[in-house]
This record gives structure tokens, sequence and C-alpha cells, in this order.
């Protein structure tokens, strides 16, 4: 549908997927979708293709044995729950079960960072570095709605899993005019362009950092926004590129573990390609069990807010 | 190494001559134990060498030259431990050769490993070994057989001690409600597990009710009694019916090599040359009896 979003509207990441895994279940016959328990999101789907939709209810190691039971049998299962159970409850199948015999199956889920205000046990802060561990593991973290469908849509053709980490998805910012960006799997996006600082982020936090650089941008500076929606793999050439273009000064922006996410993806490349820095600032959940509030005040409390993250861009400018 | 010894067996069809391919299973296991220097859960390997000469050699419409045949029937071997029991059933079916998995059994570069792995081992239908995992799995490939109106089975294999995982009772809830009648659990109630027997530690009973609570068609059978097993499998429930069937196959651990049997000791291990011989010895006193 050949509708254009503005930056600043909302839309439901949620319809997006539902919308979306509609549509390709047309044009895919072999997919499927299942669900411990959240059945919202495929409704669509459900309605649809009843006999390619299970609901195992609450158990999330038997929805990726079945998956992986399914994608033995030639066919392509997506996924999708609440990820702080997903990532851990059924860790060691989606590790044994999927990603050992190399199994095209789609994890998605919602939840991902300090989101939606149920307490630690339902925040999934540690979740992209669970999953950046496992081999064969393809790695995403999606912050505008209709970028979701498109990786939905690319991630038909792939041999092997994919994990797809949204926020709440109930209420999404539109990043993007479709069309855009070229949106890759695997590819780095510049979100906005900028030559003092490289502010690298993924997923729920990409809106802020935007913000950010706008605020920056207000008192002339130039912060480079990307959107690193693929941890895995790295896009590691687009990393060397952006030392150089921005006077190697990077800040880490993420609403995950600010050891053990995309800070530490993208640490590994520096030390490991050479890069040398004048900068780098992670932001980030502490190592903590964080309490209740809303996403704004919890970013806020934990240091990777909005205000932090325009202090960390002006020290990261002034090193 | 060239696949010159594989000859296609076709299917067993008397008691007899399953019982003699039993018998042939546990000698070369017995050989593959004393050759290799590494561990072999013998143990476990004992107690399914039956129901796996019974599926391999009867039970599963399989075509060890034509290992990709959708129509073919599934199997997922749950309790992976017992994978070179498996590969051997599955060679003296035509899958691999003998020789071959004696020769590299867990050496640098073989497919045949300790537990199971479809990647490098693409005969075999899932990787496994993690417990718990292989009913999840099989329930996944019945239920697109469903979708896709195949008529075929998926069987599994599962030890008792295996049971104690939750995935195992989440995939017995999936299985019913899905209504997988083309889904067949045989469980090698062998009453040990690594260290201990089952009901001292872990109490499984009431082991036939616990799956007949969860909707299951239950069938109690003699594991190591070949007239019992194909008669089992002669009379299986349609693949069209909507209850799941387990089949709760009373075995012994070990069994066939008396000192191995019911043995805390002989879960795992490798057997020497002179253990060999003794156990070779004792395995043959079996055949006596039953002869």
């Amino acid at each position: 549908m050949p509708v254009t979003f503005t930056f600043s509207e909302f839309l439901s990441a949620r319809s997006v997927i539902g919308d979306t895994l509609a549509e390709l279940g047309d044009e895919y016959p072999n997919l499927w979708t299942i669900t411990p328990e959240i059945g919202a999101t495929l409704g669509e789907f459900r309605a649809k293709f009843p006999d390619r939709f299970i609901d195992v209810g609450i158990a999330e190691q038997v929805s990726v044995g079945i998956a992986s039971g399914l994608a033995y049998e030639g066919n392509i299962p997506v996924v999708s729950g609440m990820l702080p159970f997903l990532s851990m409850r059924a860790l060691e199948q989606i590790r044994s079960d999927v990603c050992y015999p190399n199994l095209p199956v789609k994890i998605i889920g919602t939840h991902g960072g300090l989101v939606g205000n149920g307490g630690s046990t339902h925040y999934a802060v540690e979740d992209l570095a669970l999953m950046c561990a496992l081999t064969n593991m393809t790695v995403t973290s999606i912050g505008d709605p209709l970028m979701v469908g498109e990786v939905l849509r690319q991630s038909m053709k792939m041999t092997g899993p994919l994990y797809i980490r949204l926020a709440v998805g109930k209420s999404d910012m539109v990043l993007y005019q479709q069309g855009e960006h070229d949106i890759q799997i695997g590819k780095g996006i510049i979100a906005r362009p900028g030559y003092d600082v490289t502010l690298f982020t993924h997923g729920t936090t990409v809106a802020q950092a935007l913000e950010a650089a706008e605020k920056l941008a207000g008192i002339g500076h130039s912060v480079r926004v990307v959107d690193m929606f693929t941890l895995k793999p790295i896009d590691a050439d687009l990393i060397v590129r952006c030392a150089e273009e921005t006077d190697g000064r990077f800040v880490v922006l993420e609403d995950h573990l600010a050891y053990g996410g995309l800070a530490s993806r993208i640490a590994d490349v520096v030390v490991d390609r050479g890069i040398s820095l004048k900068a780098f600032e992670r932001l980030g959940i502490p190592q903590v069990f964080a309490g209740f509030g809303d996403d704004e005040q919890l970013r806020d409390k934990y240091g990777y807010g909005l205000t932090s993250t325009v202090s960390a861009l002006i020290r990261a400018m002034s090193a | 190494m060239v696949d010159t010894d594989i000859t296609v067996r076709p299917k067993a069809r008397t008691v007899e001559e399953l019982e003699d391919l039993a018998f042939e299973l546990r000698q070369k296991l017995l050989h593959l134990c004393g050759t290799y220097e590494g561990v072999v859960h013998i143990g476990g390997d004992l107690s399914v060498a039956d129901i796996l000469i019974a599926l391999y050699h009867y039970g599963l419409n399989v075509d060890p030259e034509n290992i990709a045949d959708p129509k073919r029937d599934r199997f997922v071997l749950s309790k992976g431990h017992a994978a070179v029991c498996m590969y051997i059933a599955m060679a003296m079916r035509g899958f691999f050769s003998y020789d071959e998995i004696v020769a590299t059994y867990g050496q640098l570069g073989s497919a045949y490993g300790m537990h199971p792995c479809k990647v490098q081992l693409p005969g075999v239908e899932a990787s496994t070994g993690s417990l718990g995992h292989g009913l999840p799995i099989a329930v996944g490939m019945a239920k697109s057989a469903r979708q896709r109106g195949e008529k075929h089975r998926v069987f599994a294999l599962l030890g008792d001690g295996e049971t104690g995982e939750g995935s195992i009772w989440e995939a017995a809830m999936a299985a019913r409600s899905a209504e997988l009648g083309n889904l067949v659990a045989f469980v090698d109630r062998n009453h040990q597990l690594m260290t201990s027997f089952s009901e001292d530690r872990v109490v499984l009973e009431p082991f036939h009710g616990k799956w007949a609570s969860f909707g299951w068609n239950v069938i109690s059978a003699d594991g190591h009694n070949m007239k019992d097993l194909k008669s089992i499998i002669d009379s299986l429930p349609s693949p069209d019916s909507t209850r799941p069937t387990v089949v709760i196959a009373e075995t012994i651990k070990g069994k066939g090599v008396d000192f191995m049997e019911r043995s805390i000791a002989w879960h795992a291990g490798s057997l020497g040359k002179e253990d060999l011989e003794r156990a070779m010895a004792a395995l043959e006193s079996t055949r006596k009896v039953s002869a």
C-alpha cells in the first residue's frame, strides 16, 4: 500500500507486522506463524490462514521447538511473542533447535528494553547480547514501524534464523519516509547526515537520537545519526567510514545493557580494525534490575534519556 | 571413506527376523563400545535396541535410497544420546556404512558423533541431544504433515528420565490440542537416569496416568518383546485420528549384557578388550536362552 507517512506520525508496528504477514502468506504458502499467547499481532494472519497459525498458550519452549520441526519440513515459521521470555525461556531451543541446524525461523517480539512498565521480569535488556552470541543468527532491532514490514519481506529469502526486536509496538513513531532509505539487512542506515560526531543507535531510541541531533543542530553542531538496526552481522565498513568522516568521535545509545549490545559490537570492530578514536561514549542500561516508570522516566533515571544523550554528544565533540 | 559395504536391506517381516537383527545390533554396539576409546551411552543404547530395530526394520516407512522422500515416516531421536544405536540400526537397513561408523565414530571430521547432527549427517531427521527438545520438534513436523494433507507418521523416541523436562509436557499439551493422531512417541521406560533410579529421586509414576491425563492414547509395551512391539506397530491408530499415541515401553537399561543390566555404573562407559569378551559372551548366552 503506497501510503506516505511523515516523521512524528505514529503507527502500530504490531499492525504492520500483522498486515505484512497476512500479505506474505499469499505469496509463501509455507509461511507459518506461531505464538505463545500474544495472538493480537497475528490476528490478520490467523483470520486468513488458520491452518498455518498455532497458538501454543503460555509455553515459549515448545513454540520454538514446533517452529524448528516446521522448518525442518521446509516451512518458514515466524514465532511472535514477548522477548524477555522468548529470548531467555526458549534460548536453548533457539540455539540448539534453530541455530545449530541453521533453520529459517524468525523470532519477532516486543518489550525490548525498559518499555511497558512491567518491571524487570518484563524488560528484555540482555536479549541482544544473548542473540548476538549465537552462531548463524542474524540479529535486528527496529524502531520504525514500516521498516519492520520491509525486514520481514526481505527475510523470506533468508536461509538461516533471524531475530527481530521491537519495543512495544502499539504506537511507534514513523521515522522514515517510504523509499527514503535503502533498507537492507546487514547495512546500517545514515538516518541523519553529520560530520562532527556519529551517534549510533537502534530500535526504540532512534527517535530520541534524531531529537538530540536536532537540538544540537540548533547550536551549530552536526551530528550524524546511524540506525544500526542490524547488530549481527555488524556493518563494519560503515563504522570505519563514520570514524573517518566524523573525526573519530562515537556515541552509542541503546535501550539495552550498555555492555553486551550495540556498543560492544562496535567496540569489537574498533579494536579488530585498529580504528583510532578520539571519543567513545556508551549510553544504555547499567547493570541493575530496573524498577517501574514510563519509558522516558526510566531512560532519564538510568542515564540514557534525551538530556544525557545531548550531554554525551557534547562531551564526545569536545574530547 | 567409500561406502562400499552398504547393502539396502528390505524390511524384516517376521518376529524372528527382527529378533536376529536386534541381536546383531547389540553385537555391533558392543563391538563399537569395545573398540572406541571414548565413552558410549551403552546402557541406554541397549535399552532401546529392540525398539529401534522394530522401527527402522519394520515400523517406519523409510527408504535409505531416498532420504528426502516427502512421504517417508519421520523419526526424531529425542533421547539423542542413543545416537550410535540409531546410526547402527540405520546402517543395518542401508542408510549408512557400519564399517565407516566403527572406523570414524567420535573422530575429528566424522559425521557420527555422540549426538546426532542433521547438518553433518542428513540421513537423520533432526539435530538432538539436549533432552526435552525432540518431542516439540516432532510436534512441528506432525503439524506440518497435517496442514499439507500428508499421510505419513512422525515418531519420536524419548527416554523416561527425559520426561523430567517441562518442554516434554508443553509438547504433550500442544500435540493433544492440535489433535495430532499422526504423532507416535515411544518412551524408553528403563527406570534409570544417569546416576539414579527414577523413582528414588524423581517420582515419574503414575507414568501412564500422566500421559493419559494429557489426552494421549497410551499403549503399554514390553520394550524387549519383538512380538509385542510388532503387534503394537501393526495396530497403531490411523494417522488421521485425533489423539497422539505414546507407547510406554518397559525396558531394562543395559539389556542383553548381564553385568550391565540395571547397573548405575553402565549408563555410559567404555569396554576394554577383556570386558568386551565378557560382554559378548554374556550377550551370546541370551541368544541360547531365547533359541
